[in-house]
């Protein structure tokens, strides 16, 4: 009667432990931790550098090349008046398309989430910039006849697109964030005027609690665009 | 007897375990230190048993206890900041340890003495 006592007793507390460890390594097993979690994200964010300091130095290497492509064509078309003249078209093109650096005389408009005055408002996303502000005020840019006008260093294009993504701008597919700096070559009045009128939309900005900043700079420097234009569908005629 | 019964238990729990539902991870912790304690309540036992100092009552009372104990310390440890169930592996290892000591010290004894023994009858 004691032994099977015992034996009882030892076998369930047998039981109890064997099932417990069988618990254990199966939920160890199944859940990567922390520790797991955190040594893959270091990973992703090694992988994540050193792919940018690649496209670094690709970007650099292509920089180099098209400053030695410019100066082999130059060297060509030197003595040669057709070719110059051809070379002549290739610079404007390149200006109209946005894949060169320009330079003039323009605007800087500097708009900026007024986080300060966020507080106690109603409505507080009335006083941050949105995409739809971005494009209203590039449209009106345009309007103004502006010839080139980028964005943070975001050159607008013929095929820019302006998207908001949950809580980030992005234009060209480039995250942007506040301020966002709107700078315009083009003739200096006619921007001043549309874009600082009583009415405008920089002024109904500017009501709604914007931190909104226009100032006229004699040389401003326009950053060329940065990715590559490439038509799939189109075709010249 | 009682050999076949832990075997039964050992087998039972192994597939019970495998078809169990998971605990969540952040109580894995405390089903791990519990699961220290019972090892070493185990093994405590064993030595014991070799002892000839058995007490059921006691193993079974250290079996639960240790594990239910160093679960609340764990917790409490987790409430303070303090990484107490550290503590509790430094000292039911530690006690493993001893406990493993003891079984082979007494198994290697009874193979050294069984040998003399075997060879004083061959020489006899």
């Amino acid at each position: 009667m004691k032994k099977k006592q015992i034996a009882t007793t030892l076998g369930i507390m047998c039981f109890i432990l064997t099932m417990c460890i069988a618990i254990q390594i199966r939920t160890v097993k199944n859940s990567n931790s922390t520790a797991m979690q955190a040594l893959v994200d270091d990973g992703l964010r090694d992988e994540v550098l050193r792919w940018k300091e690649r496209y670094d130095n690709a970007y650099q290497e292509l920089l180099d090349s098209e400053k030695q492509l410019t100066q082999v064509r130059e060297q060509a078309t030197q003595n040669n008046t057709t070719a110059n003249a051809k070379q002549q078209q290739i610079k404007e093109n390149n200006m109209l398309l946005g894949t060169t650096q320009v330079k003039g005389a323009g605007l800087e408009i500097i708009l900026a989430d007024n986080n300060a005055m966020g507080a106690g408002l109603l409505e507080p996303s009335i006083i941050l910039v949105h995409y739809n502000d971005l494009l209203e005020v590039v449209n009106a840019l345009n309007n103004a006849g502006a010839e080139a006008i980028s964005i943070n260093g975001q050159r607008i294009i013929t095929t820019t697109a302006i998207t908001c993504e949950g809580n980030v701008i992005k234009v060209n597919g480039e995250k942007i964030s506040s301020p966002f700096a709107i700078k315009a070559i083009g003739s200096q009045g006619l921007l001043l005027g549309s874009m600082t009128m009583a009415g405008g939309y920089l002024s109904l900005m500017e009501d709604n609690g914007v931190i909104v900043n226009v100032k006229t700079v004699d040389d401003i420097t326009i950053e060329k665009y940065n990715g590559i234009i490439s038509y799939k569908y189109v075709k010249s005629k | 007897m009682i050999f076949i019964a832990i075997v039964m238990g050992c087998i039972l729990g192994a597939v019970i375990g495998i078809y169990a539902p998971m605990v969540p991870y952040t109580y894995s912790g405390y089903l791990a230190i519990a699961i220290i304690a019972a090892l070493d309540s185990v093994f405590g036992g064993i030595a014991s048993t070799l002892n000839k100092q058995f007490d059921l009552k006691i193993f079974v009372s250290g079996f639960f206890g240790n594990a239910i104990l160093s679960m609340l310390l764990t917790y409490l440890g987790q409430k303070l900041n303090v990484d107490i169930y550290l503590a509790a592996i430094v000292v039911f290892v530690g006690r493993m340890f001893n406990n493993l000591a003891i079984i082979r010290r007494y198994y290697l004894q009874k193979w050294t003495s069984h040998k003399k023994k075997e060879t004083g009858e061959k020489v006899g």
